[in-house]
């Protein structure tokens, strides 16, 4: 084991797709098949790697203790001025997020096999230069080397997006980056304020974002009117920035344009892991260092938490189109993330951040199903497709997974998480909230219970359209068999314009249709994994809560308890009613 | 004040050039050299050497009308290697005429053209050192005089026409406003030599603050004006579009690099005679200021931020609704003039000992170790870099075929890269020129980790250091340097949409018409150095930050009262 000490395996781990995209770009006259031969090899090694590390974190002592592990430092800009730092480590906080990069940008890799026949080389040069920043990010110990690889994940996407995307690549694109910096520079202002407010406090300007942790409990920024709010300000900063990554509803019209006119490759790390630094933003920095301007906030963000669910779900509801459709279930679904978190409640905001890795599987499964449809059939139309089922059983079985998964069906992933956001949130309503509010909370709470109902609807109809029936779109050259929809294909044929011709291989023979429809192997090698998480998370979710549990814990304590405190002072003590030690003892009437 | 030998071997670079630059104009009258810019890059690396052997940053060396400190030497440097730069983007520029349309009469840089470029170096390398008004006025015309005639000899189109003389007839009129502003500070202080305004500026003379009053806001806004003209800063900004289009992209380049250096070093210096800074002086003297330097420096930010406000908020909306390529970059270069302004005016508000924010012994004392004037410096440095690259790139790209059928006859002639459109799938033809333009443009709008964003970051926490300790109560110095940070990376957010715009074009869209790439291997291997340094400056920041904090911290403070940064141990 010494051989390696975690600190190098960490560096190497985030070096790996660096270094595979550097081989790759080598490779690049050798052909497609070089090239993307290579890009899953690194994607292999470097997924091996990142669960290694993750394995030897959870044999370590500092996984016990709550400690960061693989701590790797470098000066970078010290030199009396900033005190800037190469800083990594993993804690319980991004353990998992880690290891989600790493599985999902495997899964990119696979699932453009086919797909990505024009330029190939650039394509998987950025989508490796994209997971190396996913990687990064999670893993930085210091705020500037956070921003860095938090703005740096913008730039492959953005030509992901714009190159390789669908017929509105270029809005899409351009809409994406400019709405995400936008948000992003203001809180990086905010993240500035508080390194300000730390060094004027102790006399150092460090950008370690621990030592600001500690920092702001010893010193919290002013939250009154002498301090001028500036705890409010900061947050409000540092919201616009992970609100619109998130994005939480009204932040997230970038979202559907992003999401329908991206590479398949492209949407699965937007969807699974880029949506997700949002909320590891607001449990990293809003949380622990701003809390009591997080407890004035929390009511709000909680609701518009609700109102993303609903909303969601209901435009989820309306869509024709499958890939727009996931595109919304994802805004729903953060939704719930948005809620556990604010809920403030622990049982909830550990439900948040395992409903993140929940999300991040099945979302990521459900757009490379999307995917794998689309270069089938050549149609993402709801109303084009049918009958699936009977062609491609495996991919059904699989598409049925993970939307049970996302749905919450018990036993699997995405019940546990979203089990414990609506408990907590309940709990919340119930006895953590100054009679004030609980009306509100409660009426918050079952909005949100209604959106899993509604989730359920839209993503069943929408299953039963295409999956189940007829057969409505024929597989392209395979027409002979179905010569009743040829027109049907023929509208189909018109989305082609995006250069996705990679199957041409498909069809001519009519007789191996079922086959040829079905899952091939690297489409296999992309899903299997995900299914298997998401059966092991709904299985034995403890595997996974545990070992992030303290940080997270420790992460959402300030504000808990800052919004404990909050709730206390809005709750009007009954007269002759002293002795009451609960919350819920001091029901207040209404004024 | 006396001249003597000394002060010759203290410019002795300066000297180099403008004997590198009386070489090409004999060589090329009389020896029939053909190109100069071999002899101008021989100068500038001479220059370079000579420049190597001057004293260290350790202090003032005074002698005359010249003053030798890490300022001057920080300004000397970037001059030197901008000039490198820029001179093998000139020997690639090319043009054609007005009557000629084949292509044949493209005509490689000569020597009037390499020798005025030279005396244009050696001009704002001495505005850098000079410490006399007369001397600063000079530098500031030798820079002045060679951009005309550049401007002249290199496209004689009416759009070129239209572009020199706008140019010449502004220009002049920015000069005038200058000398004015200087005369009033002559007034002020009794002499030409900086250093004594400076020391009477800041004399506690009750008699001064009445005669301040008066001369002090007359003599701030004409030097602001003068200055403005040079960074294209609101309001003088409005030719840079029109000059920049009508130019040639080496002219273009030129024009947004160096004549900003100018602006900013001599803000900066007229800046530095309100702290006492680079003067040498005492630190008993150091520590008095009178009640006239605080009203310059009070003066001096407010304009500065004004200007800052509106020239970059004004720069970046005006880019938003261009599609011809150099008009772009002009507005980008305002914007960029604001973003430097915020700098200025950080500088003229905090780095001063008057704010009190780095006088020792109290419990404010700490600091990030970066005044405003090294965030300026700074910033100005990474801009110029991503600046000349770009236009290194468009110089090295030339012109391009229009799109033609061979069954449609003769082929039509080669046209100008000029607009976005042109630039049309780029990635596909120029691989590399196109990665380099992008890497230059994500720069300027400042995506990490780029240069651009270490520039961006400095003046941002300097910014908001400004006041840290009182609170941010509507209209207070704290409260607008706040806005300002916030419109800083507001506008920062808003300058990405047209540098995307351009990278769309290259990377998003094909095309069928083929890039000549005309320009020459020069100013491709400039465009190749800019992006060398720029990766070298994005991962390794360190030492352009520690250069342009030597440099600024001699504007920053009087000698007396500087704090040595503190340097952060874990």
């Amino acid at each position: 084991m010494n051989l390696l000490s975690p600190g190098t395996h960490l560096l190497l781990t985030i070096a790996l797709p660096l270094i595979g995209a550097v081989v790759l770009w080598l490779l690049g006259s050798r052909g497609v098949q070089a090239v993307r031969q290579s890009a899953t090899v690194t994607a292999v090694l470097t997924l091996v790697s990142a669960a290694w590390l993750i394995l030897r974190y959870l044999g370590s002592t500092a996984a016990a203790a709550g400690a960061p592990y693989a701590v790797v430092e470098a000066p970078w800009l010290v030199d009396g001025l900033f005190d800037v730092r190469l800083s990594l480590g993993l804690d319980g906080l991004s353990l998992w997020l880690f290891g989600l990069s790493a599985l999902l940008s495997l899964t990119a890799v696979l699932v453009s096999w086919e797909a990505i026949q024009e330029k190939p080389v650039g394509f998987y040069v950025l989508l490796l230069l994209l997971e190396a920043a996913m990687l990064g990010v999670f893993a930085a110990r210091d705020v500037i080397l956070f921003y860095v690889f938090f703005e740096f994940t913008l730039v492959p996407l953005f030509f992901l997006i714009g190159i390789w995307g669908h017929d509105e690549r270029r809005k899409a694109a351009v809409k994406f980056f400019l709405y995400t910096l936008a948000g992003s520079v203001l809180a990086f202002l905010g993240l500035l304020t508080i390194v300000l407010w730390n060094a004027s406090h102790t006399g150092k300007v460090t950008f370690d974002i621990a030592a600001l942790t500690a920092g702001m409990a010893a010193h919290p920024l002013p939250m009154n009117a002498e301090g001028g709010w500036l705890q409010m300000l900061v947050f409000l900063a540092l919201f616009a920035g992970f609100a619109i990554k998130v994005p939480i509803v009204p932040f997230h019209t970038w979202l559907p344009l992003a999401h329908v006119e991206a590479p398949t490759g492209g949407s699965v790390d937007l969807a699974g892991v880029l949506l997700k630094i949002g909320i590891y933003g607001f449990l990293r920095f809003s949380l622990p260092m701003l809390p009591d301007a997080t407890a004035v906030a929390a009511p709000w963000i909680f609701g518009l938490g609700v109102v993303g669910i609903l909303y969601g779900a209901l435009v989820a509801l309306v869509q024709t189109d499958l890939k727009r459709l996931i595109a919304y279930s994802s805004v729903s679904h953060m939704g719930y993330c948005v809620m556990g978190l604010f809920a403030l409640e622990p049982v909830a905001v550990e439900g948040a951040t395992l409903q993140l890795i929940n999300h991040g599987l099945s979302a990521a499964g459900l757009f490379a199903l999307v995917g794998m449809i689309y270069e089938r059939f050549h149609t993402r139309s709801i109303a084009n497709l049918g009958g699936i089922a009977a062609r491609a059983p495996w991919l059904t079985v699989l598409f049925m997974l993970f939307t049970f998964s996302s749905i919450g069906l018990p036993g699997l992933n995405g019940f546990v998480g979203e089990f414990m956001i609506l408990a907590g949130s309940f709990q919340r309503a119930w006895s953590g909230v100054a009679p004030v509010w609980q009306t509100a909370y409660m009426v918050m709470a079952v909005s949100a219970v209604v959106g899993v109902v509604l989730g359920a609807w839209y993503m069943l109809w929408a299953v039963e359209r295409v999956f189940f029936g007829g057969s409505r779109e024929p597989p392209r050259g395979a027409g002979h068999a179905h010569d009743h929809s040829a027109a049907a294909h023929g509208a189909g044929g018109t989305h082609d314009a995006g250069g996705h011709d990679g199957h041409a291989s498909h069809g001519h023979g009519a007789p191996q249709v079922a086959a040829d429809l079905d899952l091939h192997w690297y489409e296999t090698a992309a899903l299997v994994p995900l299914a298997v998480f998401v059966l092991w998370i709904g299985l034995m979710p403890d595997t996974f809560l545990k070992p992030s549990a303290g940080a997270v814990r420790a992460a959402a304590r300030p504000s808990a308890d800052a919004f404990a405190a909050r709730m206390e002072s809005l709750t009007v003590p009954l007269p002759g009613n002293p002795a009451t030690d609960t919350l819920t003892a001091r029901v207040v009437p209404l004024p | 004040m006396t001249t003597s030998l000394e002060t010759f071997l203290l410019i002795a670079p300066e000297i180099a050039l403008v004997v590198a630059a009386l070489v090409v104009f004999l060589a090329g009258a009389f020896a029939n050299l053909q190109s100069g810019w071999p002899v101008a890059v021989a100068g500038i690396a001479i220059a370079m050497f000579l420049s190597g052997g001057t004293p260290d940053d350790g202090g003032t060396v005074t002698s005359g009308p010249v003053s030798i400190d890490g300022f001057s030497l920080g300004v000397r440097w970037l001059v030197l290697v901008l000039g490198g730069i820029l001179a093998l983007v000139q020997s690639g520029d090319t043009f054609r005429t007005a009557t000629s349309r084949s292509g044949t009469a493209l005509r490689w840089g000569t020597c009037e053209e390499a020798g005025t470029f030279l005396l244009l170096l050696a001009g704002l390398s001495l505005v850098g050192v000079a410490n006399d008004l007369v001397l600063l006025f000079a530098g500031l015309e030798l820079v002045s005089i060679p951009t005309y005639i550049l401007l002249a000899l290199k496209r004689i189109d009416a759009r070129g026409q239209e572009a020199s003389l706008k140019y010449f007839f502004l220009s002049l009129v920015a000069s005038a406003l200058f000398l004015y502003a200087l005369v009033c500070l002559y007034g002020i202080g009794g002499s030409t030599s900086l250093a004594e305004i400076s020391a009477r500026l800041r004399s506690p003379d009750d008699r001064l603050a009445g005669m301040a009053t008066v001369l002090l806001p007359v003599a701030l806004g004409m030097a602001m004006s003068g200055a403005a003209f040079r960074l294209a800063a609101v309001p003088m900004h409005f030719y840079a579009p029109d000059v920049y289009e009508g130019t040639s992209p080496g002219n273009a380049a030129l024009l947004s690099t160096l004549p900003k250096v100018a602006g900013i070093v001599v803000l900066l210096r007229l800046l530095a005679l309100g702290t006492g800074g680079a003067f040498g002086m005492a630190g008993a003297q150091a520590a008095v200021a009178g009640p006239a330097a605080t009203a310059y420096m009070t003066l001096f930010w407010q304009l500065a931020a004004i200007l800052a406000g509106l020239t970059m908020t004004v720069g970046n909306v005006m880019a938003l609704l261009q599609t011809n390529l150099r008009r772009l970059l002009a507005c980008s270069s305002i914007a960029h003039a604001g973003y430097l302004l915020v700098g200025v005016a950080t500088a003229a508000a905090a780095d001063s000992a008057l704010s009190g924010r780095l006088v020792p012994g109290t419990d404010t004392s700490w600091t990030s170790g970066l005044g405003g004037s090294s965030a300026t410096l700074f910033y100005l440095a990474t801009y110029v870099l991503a600046t000349a690259g770009v236009f290194a790139a468009l110089t090295y790209l030339g012109h391009r075929w229009p799109e033609w059928s061979a069954t449609a006859g003769s082929r039509p002639p080669r046209e100008e890269i000029s607009t976005v459109d042109d630039l049309n799938g780029l990635s596909g033809t120029n691989p590399v020129a196109a990665c380099s333009i992008a890497l230059f443009l994500l720069s300027l709008a400042g995506i990490p980790p780029l240069p651009g964003f270490w520039g961006k970051l400095s003046l941002a926490i300097t910014a908001l250091e400004v006041d840290w300790n009182s609170s941010a109560t509507w209209g207070s110095r704290r409260a607008a340097f706040l806005a300002l940070a916030i419109l800083l990376v507001i506008n920062a957010a808003i300058a990405a949409a047209y540098y995307l715009r351009i990278i769309a074009a290259m990377y998003f869209r094909s095309t069928k018409r083929g890039v000549q790439a005309d320009g020459g291997i020069a100013a491709g291997l400039a465009m190749l150095i800019c992006m060398a340094l720029l990766i070298v400056v994005t991962f390794q920041p360190r030492g352009l930050f520690a250069a342009s904090s030597r440099a600024g911290r001699v504007i920053s403070a009087p000698t007396g009262t500087l704090v040595a940064p503190q340097v952060v141990s874990p």
